[in-house]
């Protein structure tokens, strides 16, 4: 088991693909004091697919996933959902973002029918599904508590709960787990994998952490330092094994050394940047 | 002695709820002290009929006499209407001022906080009349609006509206733009994201624009009742002053002061009912 390279952006992936990214460039600011955020970049993520995309902080991670959420426009290229241009959010794109973006003056059990709610169902039935969805990640007993009274780690979980209330298409999660505890991230995200395993639903992921990457994605996107480029593409199988302890595998050791590698040099050239700065 | 019989519970009886409570306790019965130690001096500095007074009552009258003074005005009124009346007619040009205030400054400023166009046209002037001394605008109010209620109304909400109208604002556009994303993102529309996200997060901001302004209310009561009127509790303290029956001021001042803390009271209350969720981000 390992991982290997691989063309994101080959004839087969590009055809039918679920998320397509074409050239896609974001810029902040204008003339002198512009800020290329992303280089021009291409991405395909076809249905069912768990793509991970680490890279430096500052690379622009957060900036694609907002593109793709239909939160920002891009400066040139585009973002497609089903060959449909992306304008605006969705409901078939859900979203997990860091922390901080649940409603704290509903409780839990509404947050979670906030989205089918919104969309026409209702209310009695949107929470019926909520309460399952509930269930489902584990928060049964703490529908009618507000999300402030809930830890980091409950906290997420009802963020994906919400985000699958809608039944979306695909889930965009913007480091969700990256303000929890080592043993609550790792509890996740083995929750996150059933997830995806049971309802195949298709994931971007971002993260800045190359084991949650290796150990969550089948496929893996390496990024460069700002402005945010592709550096390097890798499918990963790591994420097929049934073993809770994949992690600790001389395999698993050799994958994440050789992402280190790629991302040693564009973290000390992203620090430069922000020296420069 | 307290802290021996705590070390004789078990440990479990002092949980954090329990040393909580204790605390909260302890710091109640401090705060009832400072104001014991405040009466004890005023009442050691003033005599009341127990010994000399140290300071003349033309300067600072006994708690006794200023309670005499209360139980006459009670009784008797003041310059031919009843303390009721006068306390009435000052509540209701403070609560008119007030609720013009909130109902109108509020939505005002939610508009202001969501439109950018309406904010470049809006915004400027009330900014730049903020600044300007509402006291100082009194005369012209008074040519503007007569000497009825009306003008005294004016000078009250004058102030307090700027402030609800920018605090609403503010609290607007200092809604967590994840918040709002996370909204769209889950297909509510323009209606949905400012009825369930933008109001309820705003409520705290707007909740402490209200409360700032209640002290300035009151204060702005005494300017308004300082001419042109002859009633109200305000105007009842300033013309006692002129005759130097200095209980009669301090009958005025604590009834002014005890409104101030009631609806201080009330609003707080009101806050934690409604915006539970307050500070909690």
């Amino acid at each position: 088991m390992s991982i290997e390279p691989f063309d994101l952006n080959g004839r087969d992936r590009r055809n039918g693909a679920k998320l397509a990214v074409e050239h896609l460039s974001k810029s902040f600011g204008s003339g002198t004091s512009a800020v290329q955020a992303l280089a021009p970049l291409d991405l395909s993520v076809r249905t069912g697919d768990f793509l991970c995309v680490v890279g430096p902080s500052g690379c622009g991670k957060t900036t694609l996933l907002n593109i793709v959420g239909g939160f920002e426009r891009p400066t040139s290229g585009r973002a497609l959902i089903d060959d449909r241009p992306i304008t605006k959010p969705g409901r078939e794109r859900g979203v997990v973002f860091q922390q901080g973006a649940l409603f704290n003056w509903m409780s839990v059990v509404e947050n979670v029918a906030f989205g089918p709610r919104s969309c026409g169902v209702p209310a009695e039935k949107a929470r019926q599904h909520a309460r399952e969805l509930l269930e489902m990640v584990g928060l049964a007993g703490f529908a009618h508590r507000y999300p402030y009274e809930l830890s980091g780690g409950m906290q997420q979980r009802v963020g994906i709960a919400r985000a699958l209330a809608n039944d979306p298409e695909i889930l965009l999660m913007d480091e969700p787990f990256a303000a929890l505890d080592q043993q609550t991230r790792e509890l996740l995200q083995e929750e996150i994998r059933g997830i995806w395993r049971r309802t195949g639903k298709t994931i971007l992921w971002i993260t800045h952490s190359i084991e949650e990457a290796l150990f969550l994605a089948t496929h893996i996107v390496v990024m460069t330092a700002r402005p945010g480029r592709v550096k390097a593409a890798f499918r990963s199988r790591f994420s097929e094994s049934p073993d809770p302890l994949i992690a600790a595998t001389p395999e698993f050791t050799a994958a994440k050394r050789q992402i280190v590698e790629l991302l040693r040099s564009e973290s000390q050239r992203a620090q430069s940047l922000e020296a420069t700065v | 002695m307290a802290q021996s019989k705590a070390l004789e519970q078990p440990i479990e009886a002092l949980d954090e709820t329990t040393l909580e409570l204790r605390a909260g306790r302890r710091d109640r019965w401090l705060t009832s002290l400072t104001f014991l130690v405040l009466f004890s001096i005023w009442v050691a500095l003033t005599g009341s009929g127990l010994w000399e007074p140290l300071i003349k009552p033309i300067f600072l009258p006994s708690p006794v006499a200023v309670f005499e003074a209360f139980q006459n005005l009670l009784e008797g009124g003041y310059q031919g209407r009843s303390l009721g009346y006068h306390v009435g007619i000052s509540f209701y040009r403070f609560a008119t001022a007030f609720s013009f205030c909130i109902l109108v400054g509020v939505p005002l400023g939610l508009l202001l906080g969501m439109s950018r166009p309406i904010r470049a046209v809006i915004e400027p002037p009330i900014e730049a009349i903020r600044p300007v001394p509402k006291l100082a605008l009194l005369p012209l109010f008074l040519i503007w609006f007569g000497i009825g209620n009306l003008s005294k109304i004016v000078v009250i909400a004058a102030p307090v509206f700027p402030i609800i109208v920018i605090s609403a604002m503010q609290a607007v556009r200092s809604v967590s733009q994840k918040k709002i994303q996370a909204a769209q993102a889950l297909g509510a529309g323009t209606l949905t994201v400012f009825r369930r996200v933008v109001l309820p997060a705003s409520l705290p901001g707007i909740f402490t624009g209200i409360r700032v302004s209640l002290s300035i209310g009151v204060t702005m009561l005494v300017g308004a009742e300082l001419t042109a009127t002859s009633e109200g509790i305000a105007w009842m303290a300033l013309t006692a002053a002129e005759y130097l029956s200095t209980d009669i001021v301090l009958v005025g001042v604590l009834i002014m002061a005890i409104m101030g803390y009631t609806l201080d009271r009330i609003v707080r209350a009101l806050e934690a009912r409604l915006v539970h969720w307050s500070g909690k981000d």
